[in-house]
């Protein structure tokens, strides 16, 4: 490495430091071994079967783990739910995050009580939460309680956790309620950096509260949230926890998402050179979205 | 003014109940987990569900439970050391490099940093299959290092990032230069500059490093195959399976368990949460 480094110096013929390669090296090498070199040999396996035994030989095959991916209808399936997770639970989660962060900007008394009571459920381990929900969305759980014997909005327990969408849903509900506390937050702290002297012009214009909202609140916290959309939709791509405790993809593999059917082939079926052919599908997708999340804020600015 | 303040007061009785109703949504599931842990098991499947059991029915069983028959402590111990290691290579990783991205003469640092970028917009258990043959080959299996080497690793892309940040933000470049004055070098820039101005950016990122460990499953229970090396959340998920999934007053009571570190932990140090999570996020 430090060869290497040298070469590079004498090239760019700049007076290098040694100091500073002391203090770069040490975690450059360990990002480097440890996330660097995975992620390159992720895409090297994607183009073999990979093997993970001892001696034994991977053969290369070129194209085939991506077809096998696109053509398996259950990894699109699993691409089509962490899709819906993302476009319900993070406008979901920023909508009423904004709501609840809006109404606690605007209040006195008791805002730090509320701040700790939001931010509760993000605190507690996905585990937790989730074995929580398995048990609240169970058939005889205290979710159907509530719809059969209460509100009498169905005449029988619903079995949410047995059919596709509504555990998807209870996966979502999930979501958004551990979720909306770290919206709050977050949004809480941009609203206290809005200049107060844009409030005050808006009032002696007369300007009511949902107009200020909306023309001085809104784009005031813009870089707030394209940082939290990003940071939702990453969030949502990395759904694993809430799935595998909620239905450990079940059934019938139909509530998969993506880490959990990429969890499933590489752990259970042992198709690693597939799984990473998966994961390099997963990468470019996510990082089209940063992309076009960038592009889009940076367009609707020019305006 | 005085009309104003009136005003307010009025409208201020609509935000308390939404905010309230709001709070009793995310309140009450955990108060339902701790009762429902405070049943027995044979009642946690009654229908329809109590949700105010009578005193009478509340016992500690449960607790006496999981505090015989699971080695809990041990978990919890396990889960504390990963916390604590993870911690402490994130640290030394992320200032070194957040520092020498934001201040120090490195060819091609800008092209790491975009990498760095890169790995922190990737899922984690994306690159699980590599990091797993990775561990694997450096006999990190079945040994508590193989989770706190690559949680680390995990962990300080988006710890650089912030730190970064903060660096540029907050750090002058003339504090650096008037230790050069001194005949200090860069090392005593790193000592004596910017740890202290960047430990509340350190504390708040190894606030949320800490309690990675306490979430994670995925990779964990990969690793950790042996009982006595687990971490809690695979100790619970390996619980939950073995007692059928009907043994709910066990199993709450276990997570229930489980969730006072981290609820202490919280309480005690809740002023750095909110700017742990808040300082990426308002710039931009």
């Amino acid at each position: 490495m430090i060869t290497i480094a040298d070469k590079i110096i004498k090239k760019t013929k700049r007076r290098l430091d040694w100091r500073a390669l002391v203090i770069f090296l040490p975690g450059f090498l360990f990002v480097f071994i440890f996330t660097f070199y995975p992620m390159a040999k992720m895409l090297v396996m994607s183009f073999f079967d990979w093997k993970i035994g001892f001696n034994q030989v991977s053969p290369f095959v070129g194209f085939k783990n991506y077809i096998d991916v696109l053509s398996d209808p259950i990894a699109r399936l699993s691409i089509v739910n962490t899709f819906a997770y993302a476009f319900v639970t993070v406008p979901l989660q920023i909508v009423i995050g904004l709501l609840v962060a809006v109404l606690i900007n605007g209040i006195v008394k008791g805002s730090v009580g509320f701040r700790l009571g939001y931010y509760f459920p993000v605190i507690s381990s996905w585990v937790v939460v989730a074995l929580l929900f398995r048990y609240i969305f169970s058939n005889f759980g205290l979710l159907n309680y509530f719809l059969v014997d209460i509100l009498h909005l169905s005449s029988e327990p619903i079995g949410w956790l047995s059919s596709r969408w509504s555990a998807l849903f209870a996966a979502m509900m999930l979501g958004v309620w551990k979720g909306v506390g770290w919206n709050m937050v977050v949004f809480l702290a941009a609203l206290q950096a809005v200049p107060k002297d844009q409030y005050e012009a808006a009032d002696i214009d007369g300007a009511n509260r949902i107009q200020k909202f909306f023309m001085i609140t809104l784009p005031n916290i813009r870089g707030t949230m394209l940082f939290v959309i990003i940071m939702l939709s990453i969030g949502a791509f990395n759904t694993y926890t809430p799935i595998t405790v909620l239905t450990g993809g079940n059934p019938a593999h139909q509530t998969e998402v993506v880490l959990t059917w990429m969890y499933f082939k590489t752990f259970n079926a042992f198709k690693m050179g597939y799984s990473a052919a998966f994961s390099v599908i997963v990468a470019i997708i996510i990082i089209l979205i940063t992309i076009t999340l960038f592009s889009l804020s940076k367009w609707k600015r020019r305006d | 003014m005085k009309k104003n303040h009136k005003m307010t007061d009025k409208m201020m009785i609509p935000r308390y109940i939404i905010l309230t109703l709001g709070l009793l949504i995310m309140i009450v599931p955990m108060l339902y987990m701790v009762l429902s842990s405070l049943k027995d098991n044979d009642k946690t499947f009654i229908y329809p569900p109590v949700l105010f059991p009578s005193l009478s029915e509340l016992s500690l069983n449960n607790y006496q439970y999981i505090l015989e028959n699971v080695t809990f402590f041990r978990y919890l111990g396990n889960t504390l050391f990963v916390a604590i290691m993870t911690v402490l290579i994130a640290i030394v990783v992320s200032t070194t490099l957040a520092y020498s991205f934001a201040r120090l003469d490195i060819p091609g640092k800008k092209i790491v940093f975009g990498f760095i970028i890169s790995v922190m917009l990737l899922p984690g258990l994306a690159m699980i299959i590599p990091q797993f043959e990775l561990a694997a080959r450096m006999k990190l299996i079945n040994n508590i290092w193989g989770v706190i080497l690559f949680y680390a690793a995990w962990v300080t892309p988006f710890s650089t990032f912030l730190l970064k940040g903060y660096i540029e933000d907050n750090v002058p470049k003339e504090m650096d230069e008037s230790i050069f004055i001194d005949g200090g070098s860069i090392f005593s820039v790193y000592r004596y500059i910017i740890i202290p101005i960047a430990s509340p950016a350190v504390a708040a990122i190894s606030i949320s490093n800490f309690l990675y460990p306490f979430e994670e499953l995925g990779w964990s229970q990969q690793i950790l195959k042996l009982d006595e090396l687990r971490t809690l959340p695979v100790a619970i998920t390996m619980f939950f399976q073995a007692h059928s999934r009907t043994d709910w007053g066990y199993v709450f009571a276990m997570t229930t368990l489980a969730m006072i570190p981290v609820i202490a932990f919280y309480l005690l140090l809740q002023k750095y949460f909110i700017s742990g999570m808040t300082s990426g996020a308002i710039k931009g």
